[in-house]
């Protein structure tokens, strides 16, 4: 019975190259990505050549205008106010909630029972919350008729706190809400790079008898050094161009507290309806993050071959 | 020296314990305020805190009037579309990235990645010049096309650790058994990445569902996605607070539901060639 | 069921070249084996005729068919893969039963389950047929993987190091299983071992491989008593031949040796003078396998001291390695004698059992009694 298989179709001329279908196939496979890059590189480069324009959402014709958006941008005071609220704000952000991420995901990595495996999960619940929502929740907890943050401070004196009102803690309630959504990405990053860590090296440093600093510095630290880059590598990217927290809250204000980059971008395109005038501010924003994510990559890429080597 | 160590574990143990209560109390207490206060009337709203007769007066009101409903609807096809988008194009060029070697491989796989770096508005302004020429805006199919880019660079990051633990004599063995390519893929590695294609797949609807900017900027007639639609809420001077979180809490539930599913192959999705096997 | 030729191959991985200009040609119905340390190139062979790569230059052909580029499915060869390679998501049944299932293989389902459960009792795995590879251990894995293999009927049976992650008993009593099989096959086998034992019992021919180039193809008396260079000798044996230089001289038309432990010249047999003397060579490599040796703890003619530098019990025999002049000596002797390191024992080396070798291009001249050699030595 084994003999009646199909026996192979052999042809007795010789083939010199890798069929056609063959070779196209690697090309094939990979077709459908490079259609919608292009579908993303077309409008970058638009974004390009609209920021030597002055082309406008609502004049139906636009002319070639050089260097002039871009020279008006570094010149004037707007630019340099909302690179600095960027600054201020990423920097807040990404201090709080690596540190927050990374203690919580420490905490939560040291006993393994149904307290901690419950928090693993349920602490992940604000990052499923849009950030829009998130502002949503937000307000109404401080609002200063119904909310339970406002009773709760009533408790302690405090009535009306400003939050977003006012200029002085309008940075504050925002990078509390992102702190909020944020953080448990950051949890959820550490957390698997946690859980990846392998186990010999603990071992042997117990038999060594090293402090749980001790271990936490030289092992742990260094070993975890590639999810905390990536997570970086995220966080950073997102909080840099952080809109729809802002926008949701106080659309920039009050005044132009919170106008970072991009919501300055927005307000330009959409509101005075100059694309000319909001490309260039996004280009620089760009720039930012393609240099410092490029650096990151690289310092991630060399701890990952770190650790595997 | 034993003393010590146990006397330092044990107060870092109970600091950490507090810790850890107080930020769950942060991070999860928003949300069951949420849920209580949806259930709360308008006239309750004011006078209580936490005790009260609970209405379902909030939900029928957002679910009768206004557009949430179409919203809600909306978003959901936009994503349901994105999400098939982004698996259609992300699996094969996840595994191409796993299997083939071509030069600047890096590169390249680095460049998806980063246009989930690149500033959203970026691309916005330039589409929402393209969006009006191509009569795309305001539709389900340029929604689509845009919101797929969201999840697309993530999915491929993620599948492609999944491919690359396959081992290429597997395939290869399904060919000397006589399947072909097409065969293979579907029948052979489909089925093992299927985890992470799954979780992929719901962490990129998350993140769709999640998104406004796209929302507020390329659509607003016809479509509306529902972060938009929920800021409404907050603009209009309402005083239907109960409404509002109705409104979060509608938004919210898809998400939460899809969590709970997702959550096992979360981390494992995430590690991003951090955590092996 | 086909006979396999690779003619004047060529295989490169980027820079690294895998393969060069390897020719074999396995003969339908052979069992050939191809042996070699790691990294030698054996299992780019097998994925060349697999059809898993592609060679830049050369041909491939089965019987007269060029197979250059053609698909792997379109070859009909059966393939068992180092890593085993099972299809971790589907039973062991679906696994062994996999290429029947297919479009090209298929067979109905009451000859599949017969062939399943044929080979499954054959690999005695019938009881793991309804789990995942993923619950078998190592050695089951491996049998699987032999199993889905031998299902098949196909041009060709590739087996990379199909025994290797068998415990010894197991490997031996598969050892032969797979040698009765094939027998009665009828059926192309190429296999890749890195274990000589496995090449020896295994192989109608070994090919013996190294650093990509083919050093030796011939029957396992032939490798193992004719070995073309002292690579080939040194890779044949329980302890590794010693090999010793030696001086050839001539004294009344008599030909010898005088090794450098003395002026003692210990004659050659005729036919080896002979060669020496056709060869005009002057210095000589001998390799002597551990029973071309004798010992004796008593000084005697002909016989040169040495000291025990240690020794090495393995169950039933020893192996002794004995410091002589420069060299270290490996032999075997019977584990009922009591050896003390440092002891002074004295050696012969019979020179009708040692191989000759060119002492400057390391390949073989000569040896005693040639033709009854590649017959099969009496001894060994």
């Amino acid at each position: 019975m084994r003999g009646n298989m199909a026996k192979t179709k052999q042809t007795g001329q010789k083939l010199n190259k890798k069929p056609m279908n063959l070779r196209l196939r690697p090309w094939l496979i990979i077709l459908p990505t490079l259609v919608v890059t292009l579908g993303i590189l077309y409008p970058f480069y638009q974004a390009v050549f609209y920021s030597l324009t002055d082309y406008s959402l609502k004049k139906p014709v636009w002319h070639f205008v050089g260097l002039k958006n871009w020279l008006e941008m570094f010149k004037g005071v707007n630019f340099w106010h909302s690179l600095w609220v960027t600054v201020k704000y990423t920097i807040a952000a990404l201090v709080v909630e690596m540190g927050l991420g990374l203690v919580i995901a420490l905490s939560l990595n040291r006993k393994d029972n149904l307290f901690t495996r419950i928090l693993k999960v349920v602490l992940i619940f604000p990052l499923m919350v849009s950030p829009v929502i998130a502002t949503l929740l937000f307000k109404l907890m401080t609002n200063s008729s119904v909310g339970v943050v406002e009773r709760f401070l009533n408790l302690f004196g405090v009535y009306g706190f400003p939050w977003t009102a006012d200029s002085s803690t309008a940075l504050f309630s925002v990078i509390l809400i992102d702190t909020w959504v944020y953080t448990p990405f950051v949890l959820l990053l550490i957390l698997a790079g946690l859980q990846g860590l392998p186990k010999s090296p603990y071992e042997s440093a117990m038999i060594d008898g090293g402090s749980a600093w001790f271990t936490f510095k030289t092992l742990t630290l260094p070993l975890l050094k590639p999810v905390i880059l990536i997570t970086l590598i995220f966080r950073l990217c997102a909080a840099i161009q952080e809109f729809s927290i802002i926008y949701s809250t106080t659309k920039g204000g009050p005044g132009d507290t919170l106008m970072n980059l991009s919501l300055s971008a927005y307000r330009d395109a959409f509101t005075y309806s100059s694309i000319g005038k909001a490309v260039p501010q996004i280009l620089v924003l760009w720039v930012i993050i393609n240099f410092i994510s490029s650096k990151l990559v690289k310092a991630w890429l060399k701890a990952k071959s770190a650790n595997n080597g | 020296m034993y003393q010590n160590k146990s006397r330092f574990a044990k107060v870092l143990g109970i600091a950490s314990t507090v810790f850890l209560v107080i930020y769950t109390i942060f991070s999860v207490f928003p949300l069951i305020w949420m849920v209580i206060i949806s259930f709360k009337s308008d006239v309750d709203m004011f006078k209580t805190l936490f005790i009260f007769k609970p209405t379902l007066d909030n939900f029928r009101n957002v679910l009768t009037t206004g557009n949430y409903v179409k919203a809600f609807g909306d978003n959901f096809i936009i994503c349901s579309g994105a999400v098939l988008v982004s698996v259609i194009v992300g699996v094969p060029a996840a595994y191409a990235l796993a299997r083939y070697n071509f030069k600047r491989k890096e590169t390249v796989a680095f460049t998806i990645l980063s246009f989930k770096f690149a500033p959203e508005i970026l691309i916005i302004i330039p589409l929402f010049a393209i969006f009006q020429k191509l009569h795309l805006y305001d539709t389900y199919f340029g929604m689509i096309w845009i919101y797929q880019f969201i999840g697309l660079p993530l999915l491929i990051w993620v599948l492609r650790g999944y491919f690359e633990d396959i081992p290429v004599e597997m395939e290869r063995a399904a060919e000397l058994d006589g399947y072909s390519w097409f065969e293979v893929f579907f029948k052979m590695l489909i089925p093992l990445i299927r985890p992470g294609l799954v979780a992929a797949a719901l962490l990129t609807f998350i993140f769709c569902w999640n998104n406004f900017t796209f929302g507020l900027m390329l659509c607003g007639f016809n479509i509306q996605t529902i972060t938009v639609s929920a800021l409404t809420y907050i603009a209009t001077d309402t005083i239907h607070y109960g409404q509002m979180a109705v409104a979060s809490l509608i938004a919210i539930a898809p998400e939460i539901v899809l969590c709970l599913c997702i959550q096992k192959h979360l981390v494992r999705g995430l590690s991003f060639g951090a955590v092996k096997g | 069921m086909a006979r396999i030729r690779l003619d004047h191959v060529t295989k490169k991985y980027g820079s690294i070249t895998a393969l060069k200009d390897v020719s074999i040609d396995v003969k339908d119905n052979e069992f050939y084996v191809i042996f070699g340390p790691a990294g030698a190139g054996k299992t780019s062979v097998l994925n060349l005729i697999a059809g898993i790569s592609d060679p830049e230059e050369g041909d491939i052909l089965f019987d007269d068919a060029y197979m250059n580029y053609v698909e792997p499915r379109e070859r009909d060869v059966a393939m068992v893969f180092e890593n085993y390679a099972l299809y971790p998501h589907k039973t062991v049944y679906e696994n062994i039963a996999s290429s029947m299932r297919t479009k090209k293989y298929r067979q109905p389902e009451e000859v599949v389950d017969r062939e399943v459960k044929r080979v499954a009792a054959m690999m005695n795995i019938s009881e793991l047929l309804e789990r995942k590879p993923t619950q078998a251990s190592n050695g089951q894995r491996q049998r699987i993987a032999l199993g889905r293999a031998l299902v098949r009927n196909p041009n060709v049976f590739l087996m990379d190091e199909p025994l290797a992650h068998l415990d010894a008993k197991l490997r031996n009593s598969m050892r032969k299983e797979l040698k009765s099989m094939q027998e009665a096959f009828h059926t192309t086998t190429i296999y890749v071992t890195h274990d000589y034992t496995e090449a020896m019992s295994l192989g109608d021919r070994i090919a013996v491989i190294h650093e990509g180039s083919i050093c030796q193809v011939g029957t396992g008396n032939e490798v193992y008593y004719l070995p073309e260079t002292e690579f080939v000798a040194k890779l044949f044996g329980d302890c590794e031949i010693n090999i010793l230089k030696g001086c050839v001289t001539e004294e009344k038309g008599r030909t010898g040796i005088r090794l450098p432990y003395g002026e003692e010249v210990y004659p050659v047999p005729d036919d080896v003078g002979e060669r020496l003397q056709c060869a005009g060579v002057k210095d000589v490599d001998i390799g002597f396998r551990g029973w071309a040796i004798d010992y004796s703890r008593e000084p005697r003619k002909g016989y040169v001291r040495g000291k025990i530098y240690t020794h090495e019990p393995l169950g039933n025999k020893v192996e002794l390695t004995v410091s002589l002049g420069d060299d270290m000596i490996r032999f075997i002797v019977h584990v009922d004698e009591r050896f003390e390191i440092d002891e002074a024992i004295y050696l012969h080396f019979n020179m009708d059992k040692g191989i000759f070798f060119h002492s400057e291009t390391k390949e073989y001249l000569v040896r005693h009694n040639e033709e009854v050699m590649r017959g099969g030595g009496k001894n060994g």
